[in-house]
Formats: C-alpha cells, structure tokens, sequence
C-alpha cells in the first residue's frame, strides 16, 4: 500500500493484539491516561498533512514502558461538519489497528494502545510514522476530509490540560446525540437476537425506543448492522410516515410481516394499545393495562411481589413474552421511560398509575414533574381500591378518563357488549376499549316485572365482577 | 491456526491440575497459550501460581449496569472488549482469564453476542487455548467460544467418571457443539484399577489417550496449597502429561 511506512497497513491485521511479553511501549490504557479527539475545523486554519508532537517520540521511550498520549485529529473539507466528528474519530480505532504492530482499544478517553518490539525492530520509532499513516487512511477512505493535521501528546501535563478541552467537546457531542429523535433519521433498526425464544418477535430500535432488553440503542444498533449486516441487528428503512404520534412507519410494517412470519404486519412503536410491539422473553419492565381504573401500571423484574391487579412480574411476563401482539401487556426496556415519545399514543405519563418504588427512583428525574407524585408504588397502594383511592386523592390527570367514560357509557353501552361478546374467547387480545367500557344491556329476566329491568355488566372479561340490577326508569 | 483444547469432567478429578501441567507443558515448548478457566468454581489461577481478581463475568455486568450510563453513541463492543483486556493476565508465554461470576437474572443477549465476537478475535492471537470447564458445559451451550478442536474429560478411577464423559459426548451432540475429537484421560491411576479403566472405556467406547498415576508431589503441593505450575520434570504427572501432549500433536 506505501513503501514509505517500515510496517504493512491492513484490515487483516485488526484483530491483531500485543502481548506483554512483545510489547514495546504501552500508550494510556488503564493504568494512564489519553484521549482521542477529531475537530471539525475551517479550511484555512490547518496545514494539510502536518504533524505535531508534544513530549518525547517513540524513539525516546524505554522499552517496556508506559505513556501518556493524546491524538488530536483537525479536519476539513466542504462537507466536514461538528456532526461528523464523531464517526471519524471512531476509525482512529480502526486505521491504527490496520498498522501491523500496533494495537488500540477502546475510545475517547479509554484508548489503550501499544506497540510491538517486533514493529520497532522493523523501523517504527517515530509517531509521526503512525500518524501519518492514520492520515493517508482518513483521508484514502473518507474522502470528504479534503484537509487533517493532526497533534499527539505524550508529554502528561500537556495531555491532561488537552483532556479538559476534549472532555468539553465529548459532552457538547452527547448532549446532540441525546437529542436525536425517530423523527431525525431514515433508517431504525431491528434485532432478532430473541427469535431463538420468540421466532415471531422483531425488537424495533430507534432514537426514541431502545430495544426490550434495555442493551440496544439506535447507535448499537447501527454499529453492528454496519459491520455485519445480515447478522442480529440491520437496518429498516423506515418509509411513509403512517402515524407520526403512534409511531408506525411503512418500512417497519413490511418488515415485521416478513420477519414475523405473517404474524402480523402493523407495528405502532409508541402504542401501547394499538397495534403494540411485541415482546420476546427479555424485557426488564412489563406494562399491564388495569381497567378498572383506565391506567397503567409498570412492574419490572426486580419486584418480586405482586402489583395491584394482583399478579407478580413472572405471571405477567409469561402473558407478554413469546412474540405476539398482546393488547394489555407491553415489555419495555427501562430507557424507553426516559424517551420522550414514552407510549405517546396512549398519553404518555399521563396514563402511568403504579410503579414499584425502585423502579420509579431510577426513572424520577425523567417522569414529568406535575405527574411524579401520582404515580403510586407498593408504599402506597396495595390492591385495586386502595389504588382507586390513591389516585383520586392525588387528582391524577387519568380522572378526567374516568369523567369521559361515563359520559359515553350510556351512548356506547349496546355496541360495547357485542365487543365483548365477541373478544371474549382471546381474552388477552380483546380491545381495550372494549375492556374498559362498563357495559349495560337490556334483558328480560325470568319472573321479572315485564322488561322493565336493565342488567348491567361492569369490568367484564370472561368472569364477572359485578351484575348490578336497576330497575328502569 | 489456534488450536483449542477444552478440558473437563466430574468434580474432583484433577481437571485442573492436567489443565495447568499441559499449560506448562506448552508454554516450555515455546506456544503461546491462553488459559480460560470457566470453571464457575475457579482453581486455575491458584494451580498456575497466579493471582486473578476479576473475571469476564464482572466486566459483563459492568457493560449491563453502565450500559445507560455511557455516552449513546460510544461503542459498546469497543469498550467491552477492552475491558476483557483488563482482566487478562499476562504472564511469560501465557494469558489467563477467568469467567468467574455467571449471570444474574436480567437478559444476556446482547452481551453474550458482543462477547462471541471478541472472543473469536481474541482467540486468534494464541497458538493454543487451553479451557478448564465444568462437565455441565455452561460456556459452550452459549457458543461463547465456538469451536473446540479437542474436548478431553478427565476421569478418575470411578466408573461414575467414566459415565460422566459417556454423558458429555450426548451432551454436546444435544448443544450441536463444534467439538472435533473427544478424548478420555484417566487421572490418579493405580496399578490396581489400571486394567479395570481401559476396559470400561473401551466398553463405553471412549477414546482413553493416557494414564496419569498418582503423583505424590502433587499430593503434597495440593496439600501445601502450592501451585502445579513449578514441578519438576521428573513428576511422573508432568511425565504422562508430556506423552499425551505428544499424542495430541501439541
């Protein structure tokens, strides 16, 4: 590739490592410090391919030896931009571990570098070597940096003061990358990594939605489909916007058919009662919808005893898992608390009512602060009544749910029963407004007062609750 | 090409102890090996002469309980693999590194996969890689290291050990693992029950590529706590262990 560098340069060489006992010289890791940085800068404020070195070269350090070391990358080019920052910082990683003899890890802060004996006996006893190998491969396989100077630091004092400066650039970086939304990008991102468990279930990744187990984000996601795109994770493209509050995209639904096996072929990722996504085994918190008070409660799988519909996280997490469209249970990684679109289509936090305490504390900073205090936990409440009671003490937005629904019970009561009626043998998949809806039907009761009585069935699912009799008016 | 070498068998059979002394076998003749005691019950280190603090599964766990805490876009396989680094210990011509603590409740998907990857890359680096398991075989049914080209269970005088490897051979046919050869080793032999063993295994129909006597002086290093790494020679263990290394084209 370049007769000029005293080492080969090549991917074959990347999973290459430097034992101790090879090892020449030991470059920050764990036991000193360094960083990695690339600024996007104006064209006019670099010399193309220079290098800079500050502290002692290669050549000075004993063999083995450890250093500090800072590598600061500026770039630029017409389409260099801060946004790219830091996906080319992230192939320092790699172009270096392209260097035959030396070997990175890590990134950012964490790098972890060393370099080989057999490497220097070959003729490496310079960083400038290094660095301008790095250059050519930026600039070789990222053609839109037009332009790169590049500084290393092996002198400590001078890296830690640089490391100040970077640490600021990486929280201005995260703080973006934290504001990145579903509604951003092209492409999410799909897993099927549980299909072993759940054949049917696709874990649906995006900006906003981290993957049911809590280990995914979008970025992961994207890492993974870029180095194996036919492994676990790929890319979906997302397609028509469907419904943009719902979250149902036309590329995600195709997929789902396909990859579902015919199972279904609609997904709302931010819905919990229509068309929700579904859930492997591997979910760390499961939603369960409570009718009686049109709310719903979150249990996670730390909680071990039972939420107020009376059932523990294992029977609900039974209910959930297997890679249906369950309305009424919904699995969830905890992150997806902290996503802004956070069931958008059901109301959000409005609609949340229990959580156990644990898993409410790791969430507090991200519930809305007009909500946090009417959310209950197990110090609170215990069964159904005293969650009824919880809630209406603490006037929760879900009351106002309550006063709409009675409104429309009288209006809706026949058309509701035939719901049920004909839902009743799925129970699980039963509509949920079909659940909630009290229901009320004339009938004609055996030694009755000539049909003037009304037969009123409330909650019901398969078994009743409560048959209240009224006579008519 | 690495060659990887598994090792196991019923509790107290000395699996660790042929694990150390073919480790020490190989790395005299020049190999540079990676060590990988999965044993859940760790010995290795204490049998090598190592101190070992932590293992892969607490750098898995810290992937699990940082996960939220990284930036959102760093990574994550980078930063794992990483910290697998900081728990190899290095030692002249070997690596060791321990599973140590297994997993705890929550979902390993995603973990465990990133692990394969790295560990597969890792592997390379090595001419041999010696695993000292547990005869359940945990680490194999999650593939977290997928190929064995030699799966060689230590037995005892006991036909309950013997047994045990009948059972290993069912098990990995169930796991599908990727086990090439399966090989039998009968420890702590005495003249007495000598004859009896190869006969059993060949009624078992296992393959039996050596006998390693009774040793005295580990005996007594065991008893003393001191590691097998440094014996002699002359041991008649190090003697045998030599010959089936040989037999296995080590």
């Amino acid at each position: 590739m370049a007769d000029e560098f005293p080492f080969e340069i090549s991917p074959m060489f990347e999973g290459e490592r430097v034992r101790k006992d090879g090892m020449y010289v030991e470059l920050a890791g764990p036991k000193s410090k360094g960083f990695e940085l690339v600024k996007a800068v104006g064209m006019d404020e670099i010399e193309d391919g220079k290098f800079t070195l500050i502290g002692p070269d290669l050549s000075e350090m004993e063999e083995g030896s450890r250093h500090p070391i800072a590598m600061i990358y500026r770039v630029a080019g017409e389409l260099v931009e801060p946004d790219l920052e830091a996906i080319v910082e992230r192939r320092n990683h790699d172009f270096q571990n392209y260097i035959q003899g030396v070997m990175h890890l890590n990134q950012r802060y964490d790098i972890w570098i060393r370099v080989s004996k057999d490497a220097v006996k070959k003729g490496l006893n310079s960083f400038e070597q290094v660095a301008k190998a790095t250059m050519m491969l930026f600039k070789n396989e990222l053609p839109f940096i037009e332009k790169i100077e590049t500084t290393y630091i092996t002198d400590l004092a001078e890296a830690e003061k640089e490391l100040e400066a970077a640490m600021e650039s990486y929280k201005i970086r995260d703080e973006r990358t934290r504001n990145l939304h579903d509604e951003d990008v092209d492409v999410f991102y799909g897993c099927t990594l549980c299909q072993s468990f759940a054949p049917t279930n696709v874990c649906v990744v995006t900006p906003d939605r981290i993957s049911l187990c809590g280990a995914i984000n979008w970025f992961d996601g994207r890492a993974a489909a870029k180095v194996d795109p036919e492994g676990p994770q790929f890319a979906i493209e997302k397609g028509e916007v469907i419904d943009a509050v719902g979250g149902e995209y036309s590329g995600v639904n195709d997929l789902a058919k396909s990859l579902s096996n015919g199972e279904y072929d609609r997904i709302k990722i931010h819905s919990f009662f229509e068309f929700p996504h579904t859930s492997c085994g591997c979910f760390e918190v499961v939603g369960f919808y409570i009718p009686e008070v049109d709310g719903i409660g979150w249990v996670d799988r730390d909680f071990t005893a039972t939420a107020p519909n009376g059932l523990p996280f294992s029977t609900m997490a039974g209910q959930t898992g297997g890679g249906k469209q369950i309305v009424g249970f919904l699995g969830i990684g905890i992150n997806y608390f902290r996503s802004p679109k956070f069931i958008e289509a059901d109301g959000g936090w409005e609609r949340v009512v229990w959580m156990p305490k644990n898993l409410k504390d790791k969430v507090l900073v991200d519930i809305p602060e007009d909500i946090v205090d009417k959310i209950a936990t197990e110090e609170d409440v215990t069964d159904l009544e005293s969650l009824k009671a919880f809630l209406i003490g603490k006037d929760h937005p879900i009351l106002e749910r309550w006063v709409e629904e009675e409104e429309e019970e009288e209006e809706e009561a026949e058309e509701a029963i035939e719901d049920i009626a004909a839902a009743a043998p799925g129970m699980m998949q039963m509509p949920a407004q079909a659940m909630m809806a009290g229901a009320v039907a004339p009938m004609a009761m055996a030694g009755g007062s000539g049909g003037g009585v009304k037969v009123i069935l409330k909650n019901a699912k398969v078994s009743i609750d409560r048959i209240i009799i009224k006579k008519s008016e | 090409m690495t060659r990887v070498i598994a090792i196991t068998g019923k509790g107290g059979t000395g699996k660790t102890a042929i694990a150390a002394l073919l480790i020490r076998y190989l790395t005299k003749g020049d190999r540079v090996v990676l060590a990988i005691d999965a044993d859940p019950d760790t010995n290795l280190p204490e049998t090598l002469g190592c101190e070992v603090e932590k293992g892969i599964g607490d750098m898995r766990e810290f992937m699990l309980t940082q996960r939220d805490n990284l930036p959102p876009d760093v990574n994550k396989e980078s930063i794992f693999e990483s910290k697998i680094y900081e728990v190899l210990s290095e030692m002249p011509r070997y690596d060791l590194l321990v599973m140590g603590r297994p997993e705890g409740s929550g979902c390993y998907c995603y973990a465990n996969n990133l692990l394969r990857g790295i560990m597969d890359r890792l592997v390379k680096n090595y001419d041999v890689v010696i695993i000292d398991t547990a005869a359940g075989l945990e680490h194999f049914s999650r593939k977290i290291i997928r190929d064995i080209d030699d799966l060689i269970v230590i037995t005892d005088g006991s036909r309950r050990g013997l047994r045990t490897a009948e059972r290993i051979r069912e098990l990995i046919r169930e796991l599908e693992a990727n086990v090439r050869n399966l090989y039998v080793i009968a420890n702590k032999v005495t003249d007495a029950n000598k004859d009896k063993i190869t006969e059993i295994a060949e009624e078992l129909d296992l393959e039996l590529i050596g006998a390693v006597k009774v040793d005295k002086m580990i005996e007594e290093r065991d008893l003393l706590g001191l590691p097998l790494f440094d014996l002699p020679d002359d041991s008649v263990a190090v003697e045998e262990v030599g010959n089936i290394a040989k037999k296995l084209e080590l």
